[in-house]
């Protein structure tokens, strides 16, 4: 607990320090924050143009896929705005041997990566997903009630931690290959398709989607819950189990992979 | 295979018992055929970057670690602060194998990598010495307490409200040694603490080490390739080479042992008539003992030779009796020629153990 | 000509090179970005499936199947992106010292380019785009692919490859301007897939989006080569659309060198 306390406090400390940094560019941060905006709207221009040439996509309508998708965008960019660091490590810290500083400081080194930085752009995700819910509400089309507005939040952090776990572990992959930056690409880049129903697949990707990559979770199976009568087990029940499975693969695998490390010069 | 040595708490503040590193990685193949090859093949290259290697280290001492480019050194190094996992064998840093229990040997360590700093480069100094502060948990007394002594020693306060990124060199380092101490670790490890700097910034830094080691007697290990640094601040010398320790031992002893020799220049009215003499017979020694060599155009002769079998005055009265001496020249075997003989290998290794 | 060859050829062998070192990375690299084609496929045979299994865009959904694919292979060895180095190049103060040596810049980056797509082509390219006439044979029955459209959509693809990097090559200048250049790679990408017709077949988009990508050149970055390689042009429309390449090329090689000079002369003026 009282460590608990001592990290929580470091956070804030580091944070700070972070956050100080970016308002010397106001402007960096606003065309950050601008290209992640454009890059969703694309997504939900794509979404129109389907829909011009169809009335419903396996029964989907498009007000419910405009709901899945700005769902989606919420536990992505909160993992985006806090782990945004994770992509660092797959990308250079251990190849170049930058790595090494976290393993001289007398502090937990997950915690280390995740609070060196935050990712302000990812406040352009969470706006465009919290608009998307937003003009969701009143379309009629999501069951409202206390236990699904609870599980609203439970699910958007639970798919966070998913999000968090997956890019753990293809980043750990970096302290064999020394550079995994192209595999968590691909993995992270998995998700976007996860934003359309998972049914459309063929068997082995809903598989792929649903228990090896499981972006599924993040998004279709929870947001389907807030859209029609499903069981709470099924859906949030099952990402929250989800998440922690994988936050544990993932953390395991991260300090097994330091134990590994090679540091750069050899 | 191999025993594990139960190691006790005693008065050493580091023991490294027979630790080894190996690195492992894929083949690679010249040119772009190389390179299609290394495709498709799974060969593995084992490299032994540290062999065995075992030494203790007592409470402040300030011990060098040298060797040349590719020895091991850093290897050791990043095993001894926990960075890397020794492949085999232990080390013990103040009671704590830093391989198992890593945050309680970081919070017992200061760390300096010569290129690499550990400050935050967007923020004045200041703002990374209150991080620091905060991760190594420092008291506010403490932190009073040691930022007066620093500030001290090291200069800070003419560059504290900077911003890292603006720092000379020189600051930066004077910057990143105090950032390692804050927290009065036991043992200080600086890898490459002066490369780069100016005679004046070196010695601000080395008088920085020793205050230190004095004051709070921190142990220091440090690497380096400047034998500056180590004729002023070492008592101790470890040299390894192709990861092995080939030398461990006092800094006099090492000149003492290899440093036999002398070397005497002289510049002479008539440097032909000293060739003709017969040294060994008028120094009444053996041939192997010493080595002459003469330049006709300065007028030159240099005899190099051991200095417990022959006296330099018997040198100088030979001389005399045949020409006149104008200017004479003493010099001792540097520590740096050792250093450097060693490296290329010019003393068998069994001579050199302990 | 051939001292040109000789001093930038180097250049692209180089990056073929440097390409082949990255090995582990690389099967499952070439694996998951097809995975990506395949998801994109079925999302694409759900849609048809919601209609009534007409056409939908101008194109059928055999054609969909073979637009995705080639889509695919057309972007992987098209989209060299170059811009990245430049505005690393300018972030780190290299491009002042590019000033000195007797090579152009350019040029040197378009020779690296072509190694990238050379590349790409060798692995994967070619083996995605033998797998989608395969597809397309045994499975759809539908022939293969003449042999002339072959040519004029290998034809067409190096055009875009060019107008690409030429675009790319303007597009990282903006570095000189704002040292954050990462948010608007995003945009750009964004743009990209959406504009080049990477995401979907232009020809779903309003008549007017049409109109005005006809006078843009993303449209001739992915979309033509491929609708070349469908058969969707013929004639005097086949010239139109090559021409039009031709004439992009032209217009971002003007772009860029005006570009250039200005920014060199502001680097010598501030001193790099």
């Amino acid at each position: 607990m009282k460590n608990l306390k001592r990290y929580f406090r470091l956070y804030k400390v580091l944070i700070a320090q972070f956050i100080k940094v970016v308002l010397q560019s106001k402007v960096d941060f606003l065309m950050g924050l601008f290209g992640f905006f454009f890059t969703q709207v694309t997504g939900i221009a794509f979404l129109y143009l389907i829909f011009e040439q169809i009335p419903s996509l396996q029964g989907w309508t498009l007000d419910q896929l405009i709901f899945i998708y700005g769902f989606a965008q919420l536990p992505r960019g909160i993992d985006h705005l806090l782990t945004d660091n994770i992509w660092k490590v797959a990308w250079w810290k251990v190849v170049t041997g930058e790595f090494d500083q976290y393993m001289l400081r007398p502090m937990n080194v997950f915690f280390q990566v995740i609070a060196e930085k935050l990712q302000p752009d990812a406040l352009g995700e969470l706006l465009v997903g919290i608009i998307l819910v937003i003009i969701s509400i009143p379309k009629g089309i999501l069951i409202i009630d206390g236990v699904h507005i609870a599980l609203f939040f439970v699910s958007i952090l639970a798919g966070a931690l998913i999000y968090t776990s997956i890019k753990l572990f293809f980043a750990t992959m970096s302290f064999w290959v020394k550079r995994s930056g192209p595999f968590l690409q691909v993995a992270y880049e998995m998700a976007d398709f996860a934003k359309y129903p998972i049914e459309i697949y063929a068997k082995p990707i809903q598989f792929i989607l649903t228990y090896v990559i499981p972006f599924g979770f993040v998004a279709y199976f929870s947001a389907s819950y807030f859209l029609v009568e499903k069981s709470a087990f099924s859906t949030i029940g099952m990402e929250c189990i989800i998440a922690v499975i994988l936050w544990f693969i993932a953390y395991g695998y991260f300090n097994y992979g330091i134990s590994k490390y090679e540091s750069a010069g050899n | 295979m191999f025993v594990f040595c139960l190691i006790k708490k005693g008065d050493s503040m580091i023991q490294v018992k027979n630790i080894t590193k190996e690195f492992v990685s894929a083949k690679k193949y010249p040119g772009l055929k190389g390179a299609i090859k290394g495709l498709f093949s799974r060969e593995k290259v084992r490299k032994t970057a540290v062999d065995d290697i075992s030494f203790d280290i007592a409470e402040g001492e300030i011990v060098g670690y040298i060797g040349s480019n590719g020895a091991g050194k850093s290897t050791t190094i990043k095993m001894m602060t926990g960075i890397l996992r020794p492949t085999k064998g232990q080390c013990i840093v103040n009671g704590i194998d830093p391989s198992k229990n890593r945050l309680d040997n970081a919070q017992n360590i200061g760390v300096v990598f010569g290129q690499r700093t550990q400050l935050w480069w967007d923020l004045p100094l200041s703002e990374s010495f209150t991080i620091l502060k905060e991760i190594y948990n420092v008291s506010d007394e403490e932190y009073e307490e040691r930022m007066n002594f620093l500030n001290e020693v090291l200069g800070l306060p003419d560059f504290f409200d900077q911003s890292v990124r603006t720092l000379s060199l020189g600051q930066r380092m004077r910057a990143d040694l105090g950032a390692a101490l804050l927290h009065n670790p036991k043992v200080l490890y600086l890898d490459e603490p002066t490369i780069g700097l100016d005679l004046v910034v070196k010695d601000k830094i080395r008088q920085a080490i020793k205050d230190i080691n004095q004051k709070y007697k921190t142990t220091v290990i440090l690497t380096t390739h400047d034998i500056g640094d180590i004729e002023e601040l070492c008592n101790r010398i470890i040299i390894i080479d192709e990861g092995r320790k080939i030398y461990d031992g006092g800094l006099q002893e090492l000149k003492d042992t290899y440093g036999k020799t002398r070397k005497v220049t002289m510049e002479l009215r008539q440097v032909k008539e000293a060739e003709k003499i017969n040294w060994t017979e008028k120094l009444g020694t053996t041939e192997d003992k010493y080595q002459v060599t003469t330049d006709e155009e300065k007028n030159q002769l240099t005899i190099t030779f051991e200095k417990n079998e022959i006296q330099i005055s018997d040198i100088i009265a030979t001389i005399m009796e045949v020409t006149e001496v104008k200017d004479i020249q003493i010099q001792e075997t540097e520590l740096a020629e050792i250093v450097k003989e060693i490296y290329n290998h010019q003393f068998q290794s069994e001579e050199i153990a302990e | 000509m051939k001292k040109f060859f000789k001093t930038y050829l180097p250049f692209t062998g180089n990056e073929i090179k440097r390409n082949l070192a990255y090995k582990g990375a690389f099967y499952l690299f070439v694996f998951c970005s097809l995975f990506g084609s395949f998801i994109s496929y079925y999302l694409w045979k759900a849609i048809y499936g919601s209609t009534d299994g007409g056409a939908i865009g101008g194109l059928t959904q055999n054609q969909m199947v073979i637009y995705v694919f080639m889509t695919y292979v057309t972007s992987s060895i098209v989209k060299v992106s170059i811009s990245e180095e430049v505005s690393e190049d300018v972030v780190k103060g290299t491009v002042a010292m590019n000033l000195i040596k007797p090579i152009d810049y350019r040029f040197s980056l378009i020779f690296k380019g072509i190694g990238s797509s050379v590349y790409r082509f060798l692995m994967p390219g070619i083996f995605v785009w033998i797998g989608v006439e395969l597809y397309s044979c045994l499975v759809l029955h539908e022939p293969f692919t003449g042999i002339v459209n072959l040519v004029l959509y290998l034809c067409s693809a190096m055009f875009s490859f060019f107008i690409y990097v030429l675009f790319d090559f303007c597009f990282g200048m903006i570095a000189f301007f704002t040292t954050y250049i990462f948010g608007l790679q995003m945009v750009k990408s964004a743009v990209l897939s959406f504009l080049t017709g990477e995401l979907i077949p232009l020809s779903f988009f309003p008549a007017v989006f049409q109109k005005v990508f006809d006078f843009l050149p993303f449209s001739s970055m992915v979309y033509t080569p491929v609708m070349i390689y469908l058969g969707k042009y013929s004639g005097s429309e086949l010239m139109f659309v090559l021409a039009r390449q031709v004439i992009w090329i032209v217009i971002l090689y003007a772009l860029g060198s005006l570009i250039w000079k200005k920014v060199t002369k502001r680097l010598v003026v501030l001193g790099g």
